[in-house]
C-alpha cells in the first residue's frame, strides 16, 4: 500500500515538474519567470556584497583583483539582464492579459520559449563560475579588453553568447505581447482606457524589439572576433573600438528605460489604488512614456562623452539627455497630484510606490547633472555614477518592482502577505538603500572611480566606504524579512479575497488566484478604471459590492494545449550555444556540438509549426 | 497639523514632518562630517587651473539647482503624502481626473530650466575645448598602457625630446596641450584638481589641455577599467616653477652620477637582469622602439612597453604612483613585483621571475646594486 502510495505521488511530482516544463498558461510562465529572477536578484546581491567587503576598508585582501572585476562584472549583467528585465517580464506574462481581459497572450508556446531561453542564458552564463572562466569585461564590456589578448580565458564568451540568448528570448517576448496588446484587448478597451501598466508595457516591447537587433550584431560581432579571427573591434587590424560602444548605446540607452518604465507602470496603478481616486493626468503620463520611448533613442552617446567624439557630438547629446529629464520629471509632478486630495491608505504596495518617487527624484536629478557635458568630464567613471545607476535602478525599479509583488501577490497566490513585515522590510529598505547609495555621490565627486578592488586610505574615502558597507548590512536584513514573510505567507497567510485593495484593474474581477481560463465572462469595458465604475454604480443603486467571476468547469474552455516543442527548442538553443565553448577537431568541423543544437532547434521549430494548437477536434 | 494620539499610522517612525526634517539634517550633517577631508587628493572640489575650475563652477551651480528642486519637490510630496492620509469614515475623494493648465505649466518650466542649463553647458564645453590663443601650449603625448602612463615630450624645451612615466612634470601657469591615446586598452587620463577626464582610446588621438595655476603635486588616475589593475594604475602632475622644470629638461639623461654598486646594478640591468628588454634607461624612447615593444607582446613574445625609467630618481613614487620611491620599497617590488601589484606583466614576462616561487633569480646584492643604479637615474 504504501508502495503504491508513493509511487502516485512520485508519478504526480513528476506529473507536476512535467506540466511546468510544458505549460503555456501566461499565469504559470509569469511565476517562472518571477521566481528564477528574484533567485538571479539575490545572487547578483551576494555579488555586490562581495564587493562592499572588499571596500569596507582600504587595502583588504578578501578577494583578488581579478575575482572582484569578475564580480562587478557579473553584478552589473545579472542584475541588468537576469534580474530587472525578467521581474519585469514576470509582471508583463502575468498581469498583461488579465488586465486588458484576454484569455493568455496571442503566442501561448512562444511565451513559453521566451522562458525557456531566459532560464538557459542565465545557466549558460553562470556555467563560467562552475568551470573557472566567469566573465570580467565589466557589464559593458569595452572592446579591446573584452577581445584576445587582453581577455584570454572562455569568460567574455560565456557572457557575449549568454547574452545573446537572453536577447532571443526577450526580442520574440516583445513581439508576443505588442500582437497581444494591439489585438486582445477587451471590448470597450480602447487605448486610452488601458492601465497606465500596460502602456509603459506596451512602449517597452516595441523599444525591445528595435533594441534588440543592434546589441545582438554587437554580440554577434564580438564573438566573431573572438572565436572566427575577425577584427571589429580589433585595433592593432584596422578595427574600431568605438564601434562596440556606439552599438552597446545605441541598445542600452533604451534598455535602461526599458528597466524603468515597467516600474514606473506598476505604481503609475498603485497610486491611485491606495489614494481612492484617478491617476491625475493620464494623457501626459502615457504621452510622456511614449516620449520617453521615442526620444531615448537620441541620447545614447551621453555614456560617452569622455571617448573624445568631438564637441559638435557632445554637444547634441548634451541638449537631448536635457531634454529627456523633461517627460521623466513631469511624470513625478502627475504621481504627487495623485496623491494630492486623496484618501490615502499606506499598504505596504502604496510605501514601496511613495518610496519610488522619492529616490527617483534624486536620481533623476543626479542624471540631469550628468547631461551637462564639461562637467560631466569629472563625473565620469565615478561613484558618481555608480550613485545615480542605484537611486534610478534600486530606488526606482527594485522599489516599484517590490510595490507590485505587494500587489498582485494576493491575486497571484490567494494570500495576503503580513502588512508589519511588509512595514519592517519596506523602512529598513529604505534606510539600508540611502544609506549605502548616498555617501557614493560624495565618493565620486571626490575623485573615487569606479571598478577598482582597492583603494588607499591617503585619499580621504574610507569613512563613506565603511558606511556604505554597513547599509549593504541593513539591506540584506530587510531581504531576509521579505523571504521570510513570501514563505510564512505563503503558508499560513491571511486569505486575499478577489479584491482586497477595492483597486479599479479588471485582474480584480476574478478569484484569487485565477482560474486557469481567466475570465469566464468576457469583460466589457466602460472607462478607464472599469471595475472603480462597476463597484460604484452597485453602491450608487444601493445593490451589494459584485463578487469574483463565477467559476465554470476549464474543460468547457477552449485554451491551447500544453506543449514541450518551446522547451525543446530551448534546450536545443542551449547546446547550440554551448558547442561553440567546446572545440573538438573533427575532420574539418570545428564545433560539431554547435550544429547538432543547430539541428535541434531546426527539428523544434518545425515540430512546433506543425503541431496543432489544441488536440480537441470538437468545440 | 494635528496627528490623533490613538491613530498608529504606518509612518510611525515620523513623528511629524518637523522631526523629518531635523532627522534629515542631522543625517546629512552626518554624512557630510564623515566624508569632508580638506586634504581630498583627488577631489574635485578643488581647482588648481582654469578647465577644472570651470567644471567646478558648473557643478557648484548644479548642486544648488538639484537641491533646491530636490528641497521643492521632496517637500510637495511629503506633506501631501501626509496630509492626505486616509481618515477613519471619510468619504470618497474628489475624482479629479487632472488639470491640463498646471500640467502644461510644469511642463514649460522644466523644458525651460534644462534648456537653460543645456545652453551654459555648450559654452562652457567649446570654451575649455582649446587653450587659450595666444598661448604656447607644452605639448606632450600620454600613452596608456596596462597599467601605467607613459609621457612623451616631444619638444620639453630647447628642441629636446623626454619619454618618462607616471609622473608628469610641467611648468607652472603654462598650457599644457596632451595627445591622448594608447597602446592596448582603453584607458582615461583623469587629474580631477586641473582637469575632467579623457578617454585614452587605441585608434584616437584625443586632445585635453589644462594648467596649473600653482605649484604642486597634483594625483590622478586611470577612469576606465582596463583590467585586473586598473585600481593601481595611478599618476601625478608634478607642477614646478619654470627654473625647476628647465633644470629637470636640461639634466634628462644626461650620463647619471654611478656609484661603484650603481655601476654594478647597471650590468645587472643591461645583463642579466634583463631589465632594459623592456625598460630604457639612457634617453627618450623612440616610437619605433616602444611599437617593437607592443609588437612583441601582442605576438605572444615575452617582452611588452615599459615605463621608460632615464629620470626614475626624480619622481616620487612608482609602478604607477603606487609606492613611494623608497629603496626599500624598490627592493621589495625587484623581489616580487607580484606581492605588490600582482597579476603584472613585468612578473608574467620577464625570465628572472620564472622561478619556483616567483622570487627573482637575483642575489640579493645584486638587487640592492639594482637599486642604487635607479636610485642614481636622474
Amino acid at each position: 500500500m504504501a508502495t503504491v502510495a508513493s509511487k502516485q505521488s512520485q508519478n504526480s511530482m513528476l506529473s507536476n515538474i512535467w506540466g511546468w516544463i510544458t505549460t503555456v498558461d501566461h499565469k504559470r510562465i509569469g511565476i517562472l519567470y518571477g521566481v528564477t529572477a528574484f533567485v538571479m536578484f539575490l545572487v547578483a546581491g551576494i555579488e555586490a556584497g562581495i564587493m562592499r567587503w572588499q571596500l569596507s576598508m582600504p587595502g583588504l585582501d578578501v578577494v583578488s583583483p581579478d575575482v572582484y572585476n569578475q564580480m562587478f562584472t557579473m553584478h552589473g549583467t545579472t542584475m541588468v539582464f537576469f534580474a530587472i528585465m525578467p521581474l519585469n517580464a514576470a509582471f508583463f506574462n502575468y498581469i498583461i492579459p488579465l488586465a486588458i481581459g484576454a484569455r493568455d497572450v496571442a503566442f501561448p508556446r512562444l511565451n513559453a520559449f521566451s522562458y525557456w531561453t531566459f532560464l538557459a542564458a542565465v545557466l549558460f552564463m553562470n556555467f563560467g563560475f562552475v568551470v573557472g572562466a566567469v566573465p570580467d569585461g565589466g557589464w559593458f564590456a569595452y572592446a579591446p579588453l573584452s577581445e584576445q589578448p587582453y581577455s584570454t580565458n572562455q569568460g567574455m564568451e560565456f557572457w557575449s553568447i549568454g547574452l545573446m540568448l537572453a536577447a532571443v528570448s526577450s526580442a520574440v517576448a516583445g513581439l508576443n505581447f505588442i500582437v497581444t496588446i494591439v489585438n486582445l484587448r477587451a471590448p470597450g478597451m480602447s487605448l486610452m482606457r488601458m492601465p497606465v501598466f500596460i502602456w509603459m508595457s506596451f512602449v517597452v516591447q516595441i523599444l525591445l524589439a528595435f533594441a534588440i537587433p543592434v546589441i545582438a550584431v554587437g554580440l554577434i560581432e564580438l564573438t566573431m572576433d573572438r572565436l572566427f579571427g575577425t577584427v571589429f573591434f580589433k585595433p592593432s587590424a584596422g578595427g574600431d573600438p568605438i564601434l562596440w560602444q556606439h552599438l552597446f548605446w545605441i541598445f542600452g540607452h533604451p534598455e535602461v528605460y526599458i528597466l524603468i518604465l515597467p516600474p514606473m507602470g506598476i505604481i503609475s496603478d498603485v497610486l491611485p489604488a491606495f489614494s481612492k481616486k484617478p491617476l491625475f493626468g493620464y494623457p501626459f503620463i502615457v504621452f510622456s512614456g511614449i516620449a520617453i520611448g521615442l526620444m531615448g533613442w537620441a541620447v545614447w552617446s551621453h555614456h560617452m562623452f569622455t571617448v573624445g567624439l568631438g564637441p559638435i557630438a557632445v554637444s547634441v547629446f548634451t541638449i537631448t539627455t536635457m531634454l529627456i529629464a523633461v517627460p521623466t520629471g513631469v511624470k513625478i509632478f502627475n504621481w504627487i497630484g495623485t496623491l494630492w486630495g486623496g484618501s490615502i491608505e499606506y499598504k505596504t504596495p502604496m510605501l514601496f510606490a511613495v518610496g519610488f518617487i522619492a529616490m527617483f527624484i534624486i536620481g533623476g536629478l543626479s542624471g540631469v547633472s550628468h547631461a551637462v557635458a564639461p562637467s560631466d568630464y569629472q563625473q565620469q567613471d565615478t561613484y558618481y555614477i555608480i550613485a545615480h545607476i542605484h537611486y534610478v535602478l534600486f530606488g526606482g525599479a527594485i522599489l516599484g518592482i517590490f510595490s507590485g509583488i505587494y500587489f498582485w501577490f494576493p491575486k497571484v497566490t490567494g494570500k495576503l502577505l503580513n502588512e508589519k513585515l511588509g512595514k519592517y522590510h519596506f523602512w529598513i529598505t529604505f534606510v539600508g538603500m540611502n544609506l549605502t547609495f548616498f555617501p557614493m555621490h560624495y565618493l565620486g565627486m571626490n575623485g573615487m572611480p569606479r571598478r577598482i578592488y582597492t583603494y588607499a586610505t591617503e585619499y580621504g574615502w574610507d569613512n563613506l566606504n565603511a558606511l556604505s558597507s554597513f547599509g549593504y548590512v541593513i539591506l540584506f536584513i530587510a531581504m531576509v524579512i521579505f523571504i521570510v514573510n513570501v514563505i510564512t505567507s505563503l503558508k499560513s497567510g491571511e486569505d486575499a479575497g478577489h479584491d482586497p485593495w477595492n483597486a479599479p484593474g479588471l485582474e480584480w474581477t476574478i478569484a484569487s488566484p485565477p482560474p486557469v481560463y481567466n475570465f469566464s465572462d468576457l469583460p466589457v469595458v466602460e472607462g478607464r478604471d472599469p471595475y472603480w465604475i462597476i463597484k460604484r454604480r452597485a453602491i450608487a443603486e444601493g445593490k451589494e459590492l459584485p463578487g469574483p467571476q463565477a467559476l465554470v468547469d476549464p474543460s468547457t474552455v477552449h485554451l491551447p494545449d500544453p506543449s514541450y516543442w518551446p522547451a525543446f527548442t530551448s534546450l536545443g538553443l542551449l547546446i547550440f550555444a554551448t558547442g561553440f565553448m567546446i572545440e573538438i577537431p573533427v575532420w574539418f568541423v570545428k564545433y560539431p556540438i554547435a550544429i547538432v543544437g543547430g539541428l535541434l532547434v531546426f527539428v523544434g521549430i518545425l515540430a512546433w509549426s506543425n503541431e496543432p494548437i489544441t488536440r480537441e477536434k470538437n468545440h | 497639523m494635528k496627528i490623533k494620539h490613538k491613530q498608529v499610522h504606518p509612518l510611525k517612525f515620523i513623528k511629524s514632518p518637523k522631526a523629518l526634517i531635523y532627522n534629515g539634517l542631522l543625517f546629512v550633517i552626518i554624512l557630510a562630517s564623515l566624508g569632508c577631508s580638506s586634504d581630498g587628493r583627488m577631489t574635485t572640489f578643488e581647482s588648481f587651473g582654469p578647465v577644472a575650475e570651470v567644471q567646478g563652477l558648473l557643478f557648484d551651480v548644479l548642486i544648488w539647482v538639484m537641491a533646491i528642486v530636490f528641497v521643492l519637490v521632496e517637500f510637495v510630496l511629503i506633506y501631501a503624502a501626509i496630509k492626505y492620509r486616509h481618515k477613519p469614515g471619510a468619504p470618497l475623494p474628489k475624482q479629479t481626473h487632472g488639470n491640463t493648465a498646471l500640467e502644461i505649466t510644469w511642463t514649460i518650466i522644466p523644458t525651460i530650466l534644462v534648456l537653460g542649463l543645456g545652453m551654459w553647458s555648450l559654452q562652457v564645453l567649446w570654451q575649455i575645448q582649446e587653450p587659450p590663443k595666444g598661448s604656447e601650449p607644452l605639448e606632450i603625448v600620454a600613452t596608456g598602457h596596462q597599467w601605467w602612463f607613459e609621457f612623451n615630450y616631444p619638444d620639453a624645451a630647447n628642441g629636446k625630446a623626454i619619454t618618462t612615466a607616471n609622473e608628469l612634470k610641467i611648468p607652472v601657469n603654462r598650457p599644457v596641450s596632451l595627445i591622448l591615446r594608447s597602446d592596448d586598452v582603453i584607458h582615461s587620463f583623469w587629474v580631477p584638481k586641473l582637469a575632467g577626464k579623457q578617454d585614452m582610446v587605441p585608434t584616437r588621438n584625443n586632445p585635453l589641455w589644462f594648467m596649473a595655476e600653482e605649484e604642486g603635486y597634483y594625483y590622478g588616475q586611470c577612469a576606465e577599467y582596463c583590467g585586473t589593475q586598473h585600481a593601481l594604475m595611478k599618476m601625478a602632475v608634478k607642477a614646478v616653477s619654470e627654473e625647476e622644470y628647465l633644470a629637470w629638461v636640461e639634466g634628462y639623461g644626461e650620463k647619471p652620477y654611478l656609484s661603484e654598486e650603481a655601476q654594478q646594478g647597471q650590468q645587472v640591468f643591461n645583463g642579466k637582469g634583463q631589465c632594459i628588454t623592456c625598460h630604457t634607461s639612457s634617453g627618450p624612447d623612440s616610437e619605433a622602439l616602444v611599437q617593437a615593444r607592443v609588437n612583441g607582446f601582442l605576438s605572444g613574445a615575452a617582452i611588452a612597453a615599459g615605463p621608460n625609467l632615464t629620470d626614475l630618481a626624480t619622481r616620487d613614487k612608482f609602478a604607477a604612483g603606487i609606492y613611494d620611491r623608497t629603496s626599500e620599497n624598490l627592493k621589495d617590488w625587484i623581489t616580487n613585483p607580484n606581492e605588490l601589484k600582482s597579476g603584472n606583466y613585468m612578473y608574467k614576462l620577464a625570465q628572472i621571475y620564472k622561478t619556483e616561487d616567483g622570487v627573482a633569480n637575483l642575489t640579493e646584492s645584486e638587487i640592492e646594486a639594482l637599486v642604487e643604479y635607479l636610485q642614481s637615474l636622474k
